[in-house]
């Protein structure tokens, strides 16, 4: 059995004789990179540098409660603000596949600047098993390239170090409880973040309406769960569809797009169930968004598919 | 300790298998199908699982060295999916496109009773499922051992040999009883 006790040991004694002289590692803020940066720091200290990159695509308030995880955490790091960047980045992108590769190709960019300014050798990332599981290679199929993974150049100059590698992430939560951290139980979210949650191009409008869908599923899950309502799910969140139906707002026809609300249990994310929301808790989910996001959204949707045949993320 | 090694035909859930073995004290790793036999012997293994593949190779892909394994082991195999599928055809069976393929939640009937590898698994379960393709005809030196409505070769096994294979993944968290069948398997491999 897994034992996160002896894990930590291991690794932070791995971490201490491989890695000489300064290490950047790619911190979003997730359970994944938290756990890592906590090993690696523990291992090199202050040589290890945090780099959070705001891509844009960030949910309601992420980045400023990241930037006081990194101070609580103690740990020496960067902040970069690349909203900018990213937006044009993907402009008139509409593949699911080219997004990711665009957004994963970015971040290491921004990785590489970094590591030239500060004489850094080494890339840390929390990568998992799912990531390169679902990323393919030469014998298995790709069902999405993780950003961690399907961006990384072949010709790039840095040394990558994974000591999560082989780990699922309720493994990683094992280790995260055994260290303390108060992210331990939060939900995986993508590295492409909103991205990936808007079909279609993700424009800087279309990302404001599902990034405020998303608060709202987000807050009205983790009220109904703290009552007692529901079980708590692996993931839970709100997609955007930009396709047109009819609807009446006030005496007036409305034609606006559609929000998908998406829920599932799982353990490691390489099956999941849908979620059985009560009926009480879709019924605020969805008064909610079409009351906030107005002429915008008119119709709510709720995912019923398993994995397999679909996945978590709708790309 | 028990010692079974996970063949790696691709499958998205290689990697489970070998995460449910360690977890159940299994000593195991994850090896290429490319791996030769002779290798496995030296490593005296006590039991191998075939895993599930990439897209379509159950059907006509010779999955490396898999040949090999299932003629010359004396040891326990435990074909999933496109390992079951394999395994049907190396001995004379049939493996065909399925008329209904089956993705996610499915319910299976066990039909026969007092099979060692489903020992403490009840007639009704529910599996976790992700095939394209299926058994469309068994090989005579196996025997039925599990069908479900749209599938109706789900697991059989040899009626010698030790050599198991199931359509279904008993490696996917959501396989109710998938646990306690890998506990079986590990129980015959540790004879």
């Amino acid at each position: 059995m897994f034992n996160a006790k002896d894990f930590i040991k291991n690794t932070v004694g791995l971490l201490k004789k491989n890695i000489r002289g300064k290490a950047l590692i790619a911190f979003s803020g997730g359970v994944d990179s938290t756990v890592t940066s906590v090993l690696v720091n523990r291992a090199i200290g202050d040589r290890l540098i945090a780099v959070h990159v705001d891509t844009g695509y960030m949910r309601k308030n992420e980045s400023s409660e990241v930037r006081q995880l990194m101070d609580d955490l103690s740990l020496n790091y960067r902040f970069v603000d690349a909203s900018k960047d990213f937006y044009e980045a993907l402009k008139g992108v509409v593949d699911p596949e080219e997004k990711r590769k665009i957004i994963g190709a970015k971040f290491i960019n921004i990785f590489e600047k970094v590591a030239e300014e500060e004489k850094i050798k080494y890339l840390i990332q929390g990568t998992i098993a799912p990531d390169w599981i679902e990323s393919g290679d030469g014998l298995r199929d790709t069902i999405k390239s993780h950003h961690n993974v399907g961006g990384l150049p072949k010709d790039m100059k840095l040394s990558l170090i994974e000591p999560l590698y082989d780990l699922y992430k309720d493994e990683v939560r094992k280790l995260a409880r055994e260290l303390k951290l108060k992210i331990s139980e939060k939900q995986p979210f993508p590295g492409p973040g909103l991205a990936i949650r808007i079909i279609g191009e993700a424009t800087a409008e279309r990302t404001k309406i599902v990034r405020e869908a998303c608060y709202i599923v987000e807050n009205e899950i983790e009220n109904s769960v703290e009552k007692g309502i529901m079980e708590k799910p692996w993931q839970y969140f709100a997609v955007l569809v930009p396709v047109k139906t009819v609807g009446v707002q006030g005496d007036k026809r409305a034609y606006g797009n559609i929000i998908a609300v998406r829920a599932v249990q799982s353990i490691d994310a390489m099956t999941c169930a849908y979620s059985e929301i009560p009926q009480e808790v879709l019924d605020r989910i969805s008064t909610k968004i079409t009351n906030n996001l107005g002429d915008k959204i008119n119709r709510i949707v709720y995912d019923i598919t398993n994995k397999p045949p679909a996945t978590v993320e709708w790309e | 300790m028990v010692k079974i090694f996970v063949i790696d035909n691709g499958g998205q859930w290689t990697h489970r298998e070998w995460r449910t073995l360690r977890d159940l004290d299994v000593q195991t790793k994850i090896l290429p199908n490319t791996t030769d036999f002779e290798y496995l012997l030296n490593q005296e293994v006590n039991g191998l699982v075939l895993s599930g593949g990439s897209p379509r190779i159950g059907l006509t892909d010779k999955l490396g060295k898999c040949s090999d394994y299932l003629e010359k082991a004396d040891f326990p195999i435990l074909g999933i999916c496109a390992g079951h599928q394999f395994m049907a055809r190396f001995f004379g069976g049939e493996v065909k496109p399925s008329k209904i393929p089956e993705f996610g939640k499915i319910e299976i009937f066990i039909l026969k009773d007092k099979i060692k590898l489903f020992e403490g698994v009840p007639k009704k379960s529910i599996v976790w499922e992700s095939h394209n393709d299926e058994v469309t005809i068994i090989p005579e030196e196996f025997e039925l051992l599990a069908e479900s409505n749209t599938c109706k070769i789900q697991a059989m096994h040899h009626r010698t040999k030790p050599l198991f294979g199931l359509q279904f993944h008993p490696e996917v968290e959501h396989t109710v009883y998938g646990e306690k069948i890998f506990k079986n398997f590990i129980r015959m491999c540790e004879k």
